[in-house]
């Protein structure tokens, strides 16, 4: 493999090496000791290696805990079962029983993903039970709490074998199909894709993906792997029953593998099956058989301890170790000055006459409630191209909430939301991902950082938008990076940044995506004086660059220094709209944000 | 009364105060101005024990508070009245101010502060029964500041007093105010409404990104060109 | 109709059971927001608890309440104060999930490795002893959970509305921050949360041994469906929790009759996914179940 190619997995040359290594070592170890222990060890942690790895692209990438994934490896292995008796060969079934697992996973999880955290474990558990109260009821297909005798014809086309080593093989094959399927996923757009949902739905709405679509692939892809390792745990056990293959024990035992080793990281799930199976091994070794129970009060007691000490398991523990904190080495002197530089001699765009077009973004008639709580009424708004537009009221006048349903966010109770798109059609696109689509990005008040990615891999989200390659997208996100000011800061994770630097990663998430129209909220608040000025002349570049843009803001001296028109919210409704220098000068508007008596006062 | 002295203070790694230092005397009422974000609420949560500082101190009637929790601050006599009023939206009016008088201190004479609560807001009585979570804005603020008077409090917390309200309602608030001011409570307040604030306050600090930049009486405060500047850049 | 009358009555018992179970499910979920993946296995070591005590001093299961609640109280507390309090305040839900889901492993498997995989049963002293009403037939037993039941619910609302520290639970549970406020410890407040939704499991157990064998499973068994109870009833409902535990008998009971006996778990869960989906805040949450 060429660097090119491990950078697709996300090593460099020695990660490589260990990793081979690490491999090798799986497979040399039992065909070098050859007793039958050791080669049930082995292929015992093949297989909850690969389990577990499979697992970790809908519970670790896409954060999803689902506790039912017995369902999909139960499948697996009824599937290729069933069809051995007919004369199918198990590695047909195999592939069938991963088709039929995409699509039972995909149609579970359409519903079940509306539900967060705890309940979303629940629903995968309720499903799994009653995939396995119903294989315990039709005993005509499933054999019932008896269980199915797989046919015993030898060689490689029944998966079924006298010696140990081609199951090993094939074990071994399918730990090293899971581990390349779970490192090109997490290093491509679409395992940035379900990192970025996972991490902040919002945000990654509003840089332009579709969450549920990303996370459908996920669990699809993710039962499907299950699925093929369940084939041939069936065919290598050559027994099935319901209770063995739809069992909650090893749904849980899969998800608590990569936990220990390290949920959401591509070799964590293996490492925890590598720390945990053997010793539990060993453990009923010392203590003999009769030691009911062992393996499971070890796997409970370690997972306990790891979540109280090590939250981000083995490896998150290791990486800590060997590598500087990334804010540390950030942190030196000579960072500040870099960044400065970087917005010093940013390549001036070609100052041309900004024209102020004609509109690109049209509100009619907003309305919202919540509850009795009126925060929009009969709001209408018209953007033209090219200008920038501040928004400026009390707390709670509604800004945000306008924003809101001017990115998608939230469907106004009537009302409607235009805005036209590249090829001048008028549109009213019906989520936050589709108005991203069409060019509308934003920025969240309270900053939404993916805060387990780097800065410039919280860039490249937004950047994938146009550029589908992890290079492209890469090179995108440098330049990106460099523009904002975030250039020495580009390999720290995102939640060290200083708030500041949250907020220019923030616009530079979603300046990544190219957007045509940009909403920004807040995006000065919490700043000091030097940061604001960098801010306002951010804003300007990126006007200049032909990009509308939207502004709420507090900071009465960027609206002032940036806006060419402002509207002012009050209690919901617009109360002022017109020239930054008129506007402040409407007692209405002194009065909304003073009080009454200061435009006495000030007169 | 109070001081701060030299306190940082912030959430995770983001610093919010960068050693800020404020005196509250005993009966005064004092104010903290500043724009959305400069650190006003911080500030106020830090004293009131929800934020540990980093750096500096807090001492209330001589006594180091920097360390101590919540609900033991509480209990020493200092009252947050929060932002957004943070009822307990499912229990009764009366439930909430009976939570008020939660400390051992306050519960012994509930029944007595219950009533000077009835005196200054009569019509909080006719809604005991009521759930805190069905009153409107003005009402459910009325209720907050009565639940932070039960803890008998030597030093009340403003926080955002008139946030959302509408502004005869922000007038009510602001002379329920000055009514516990003068029954002796000493009083510290949050406000974007500068013009009220500052025409109630003794003394004011103006907060801007986390430091003090200015502090004065109210009244010249209120006269000051970088105040008016920095809230309405006129 | 005699039958259908005598399915009914079964199931109003039944559910009896499953609402003294559920009750401390949903106080802690309303309380501390915390899903409690091995509520099950404390059920199971207070059924343990009281098979042993029973079986070795002789005493009728019913007087083991006493010191089986307070077991379990204490042993609430403990894990709150030592495995989750520490978790509190994690990013991720999922580490609460794992912390219990683990600590229910290591139970389980701790009960195998000290006691098998067998069942054992307690001596029921009476309990299992039919009453004759008419036509009908109640085990004593189930009388017993039925009304323990209603008193447990009814006795936790009553302390939850009328007590300054129930009043500070349900203050905590509704808004934490406001609750510091008051000069309300809310680690405490867990803690006393947590060991009171233990210590009803741990009056269940006792009320439980005589009429089911205990095995290192058997939390799971009823645990499941405490969760569909309280899930149907609005999680940290209690009333609902009442409610859902007398449906989820009924439904128990009946469609075990009308439908197939293997097949009413099903029937259970397909009502329990319904209702997370449609409507996860239960038949009488406060809106706040998709959390």
């Amino acid at each position: 493999m060429n660097d090119g190619k491990l950078a697709a997995f996300g090593l460099d040359k020695r990660g490589a090496i260990l990793v081979a290594l690490l491999l090798a070592a799986i497979l040399a170890i039992p065909l070098g000791v050859r007793s039958d222990f050791v080669f049930h060890i082995f292929i015992t942690i093949c297989l909850y290696g690969a389990l577990s790895t499979a697992w970790n692209i809908v519970g670790g990438f896409a954060g999803q805990l689902s506790l039912g994934h017995a369902i999909f490896y139960g499948l697996g292995a009824y599937t290729a079962g069933l069809l051995v008796p007919y004369g199918i060969s198990p590695w047909f079934g195999m592939f069938a029983g991963a088709a039929l697992s995409a699509v039972v996973a995909v149609l579970i999880s359409v519903p079940c993903f509306r539900l967060r955290g705890p309940f979303f474990a629940l629903a995968t558990i309720a499903f799994l039970e009653v995939v396995f109260q119903l294989a315990l009821h039709f005993k005509g297909i499933t054999g019932g709490a008896v269980g199915l005798m797989v046919p015993l014809q030898i060689g490689w086309e029944w998966m079924i074998f006298r010696e140990r080593e081609p199951s090993l093989l094939i074990a071994f094959g399918l730990l090293l199909l899971t581990l390349l399927v779970a490192g090109w996923i997490r290093h491509s757009r679409f395992g940035y894709y379900l990192i970025a949902t996972r991490e902040r739905e919002p945000a990654a709405q509003a840089a332009g993906i579709d969450s549920l679509k990303v996370r459908l692939w996920a669990v699809a892809i993710s039962a499907a792997l299950t699925s093929m390792v369940g084939t041939f745990h069936g065919m290598y056990l050559t027994f099935i029953e319901p209770e063995a293959m739809f069992s909650l024990t090893l749904s849980i035992q899969i998800a608590m593998f990569a936990l220990i080793g390290g949920i959401g990281t591509v070799l964590g799930p293996l490492l925890g099956t590598l720390l945990v199976v053997p010793l539990t091994e060993l453990a009923r070794g010392w203590l003999g058989a009769s030691a009911i129970g062992l393996h499971g009060f070890i796997y409970g007691t370690v997972l306990v301890l790891i979540v109280l000490f090590m939250p981000d398991g083995l490896v998150g523990f290791f990486t800590r170790k060997t590598h500087p904190r990334p804010d540390e080495a950030a942190a030196q002197p000579g960072a500040l000055q870099a960044s400065a530089g970087a917005l010093v001699h940013d390549p001036a765009e070609p100052e041309e006459a900004r024209t102020i077009g004609e509109p690109i973004l049209v509100a009619e008639k907003l309305n919202k409630a919540f509850g009795g709580l009126r925060v929009a009424q009969d709001l209408d708004l018209t953007v033209q191209q090219g200008e920038v537009l501040g928004i400026i009221g009390p707390n709670g006048a509604g800004k945000t909430t306008l924003f809101n349903m001017l990115s998608g966010f939230l469907p106004p109770d009537s009302g409607v939301v235009r805005v036209r798109d590249r090829n001048g059609q008028w549109v009213t696109p019906g989520s936050p991902h589709e108005f991203a689509r069409i060019g509308v990005g934003r920025t969240f008040q309270i900053v939404q950082p993916f805060a387990a990615m780097t800065v410039l891999e919280n860039i490249m989200v937004g950047a994938f938008h146009h550029h589908a390659g992890r290079k492209e997208a890469r090179e995108k996100a440098l330049e990106v990076a460099e523009r904002m000011g975030l250039w020495a800061q580009r390999d720290m994770e995102a939640r060290n940044l200083t708030i500041g630097g949250q907020k220019r990663l923030e616009v530079a998430r979603v300046m990544a995506t190219e957007p045509r129209i940009l909403l920004l909220d807040e995006v000065m608040a919490g700043l000091n004086q030097t940061d604001i000025r960098q801010a306002i002349t951010l804003i300007e570049k990126i006007r200049d660059a032909g990009v509308t843009v939207i502004a709420i803001e507090h900071v009465m001296q960027a609206i002032m220094a940036l806006s060419d028109r402002v509207v002012v919210l009050n209690s919901a409704r617009l109360l002022a709209n017109g020239k930054p220098e008129d506007v402040v000068r409407d007692p209405a508007v002194i009065e909304a944000y003073l009080g009454e008596e200061f435009v006495h006062a000030a007169a | 009364m109070l001081r701060l002295e030299r306190v940082s203070a912030g959430y995770g790694r983001v610093t919010i105060l960068h050693g800020i230092s404020i005196e509250v005397g005993q009966g005064e009422v004092v104010t903290i101005v500043g724009a959305n974000g400069a650190g006003k609420t911080t500030t106020l949560r830090t004293i009131a024990g929800l934020v540990r500082p980093t750096e500096g101190s807090i001492t209330f009637e001589g006594k180091d508070i920097g360390r101590l929790p919540a609900h033991e601050v509480v209990d020493l006599g200092i009252t947050l009245i929060p932002e957004g009023r943070q009822l307990f939206p499912y229990m009764t009016v009366r439930e909430n101010l009976l939570m008020g008088a939660y400390t051992p201190r306050a519960r012994a004479e509930a029944d007595q502060t219950l009533q000077f609560a009835f005196s200054l807001f009569p019509r909080v009585k006719e809604k005991l029964d009521q759930h805190a979570g069905s009153l409107s804005g003005g009402e459910q603020q009325m209720v907050a500041i009565a639940r932070g008077l039960m803890a008998k409090p030597k030093l009340l917390l403003f926080d955002e007093p008139s946030l959302g309200l509408a502004p005869i309602i922000v007038k009510q608030v602001f002379e329920t105010i000055d009514k516990i001011v003068a029954t002796g409570v000493t009083v510290l307040i949050v406000e974007q409404n500068v013009f009220h604030t500052l025409s109630i306050a003794d003394r004011g600090y103006v907060l801007e990104n986390g430091e003090i930049t200015m502090t004065d009486t109210g009244a010249a405060l209120l006269k000051n060109d970088h105040v008016r500047r920095a809230y309405l850049g006129i | 109709m005699t039958v259908f009358w005598q399915l009914v009555l079964n199931g109003l018992m039944l559910g009896g059971l499953f609402a003294i179970i559920s009750v401390g499910l949903t106080l802690i979920f309303g309380i501390i927001r915390l899903v409690n993946f091995a509520h099950g296995e404390l059920l199971m070591v207070g059924m343990y608890a009281t098979f042993l005590l029973t079986t070795q001093l002789g005493v009728h299961p019913y007087a083991l309440a006493p010191p089986v609640v307070l077991l379990l109280f204490v042993v609430g507390v403990l894990i709150q104060r030592f495995i989750l309090q520490p978790l509190l305040e994690a990013r991720d839900h999922h580490v609460q999930i794992f912390a219990t889901v683990g600590l229910s492993t290591a139970l389980i498997n701790l009960a195998l490795l000290l006691f098998g995989a067998d069942i054992h049963s307690t001596p029921a002293y009476g309990a299992r002893t039919a009453l004759s009403f008419g036509p009908f037939r109640i085990l004593t037993g189930h009388v017993v959970m039925f009304v323990a039941g209603i008193l447990v619910v009814g006795g936790l609302h009553l302390f939850l509305q009328r007590t300054y520290l129930g009043r500070a639970i349900r203050a905590t549970a509704q808004h934490r921050h406001a609750a510091q406020l008051m000069g309300i410890d809310i680690n405490r407040i867990y803690i006393i949360t947590f060991g009171i939704g233990a210590a009803c499991v741990g009056l269940a157990a006792t009320l439980v041994a005589p009429m089911y064998p205990v095995s290192p499973t058997v939390g799971t068994y009823f645990v499941l469906t405490a969760f569909v109870v309280v899930v149907l009833g609005g999680m940290g409902s209690l009333h609902g929790a009442f409610i859902g535990a007398l449906i989820i008998g009924l439904v128990d009971s009946l469609s075990g009759y009308y439908i197939a006996p293997d097949l009413k778990e099903v029937v259970i869960f397909a009502i329990f996914l319904l209702i997370l989906l449609v409507r996860p805040t239960g038949l009488f949450g406060l809106g706040r179940g998709s959390e």
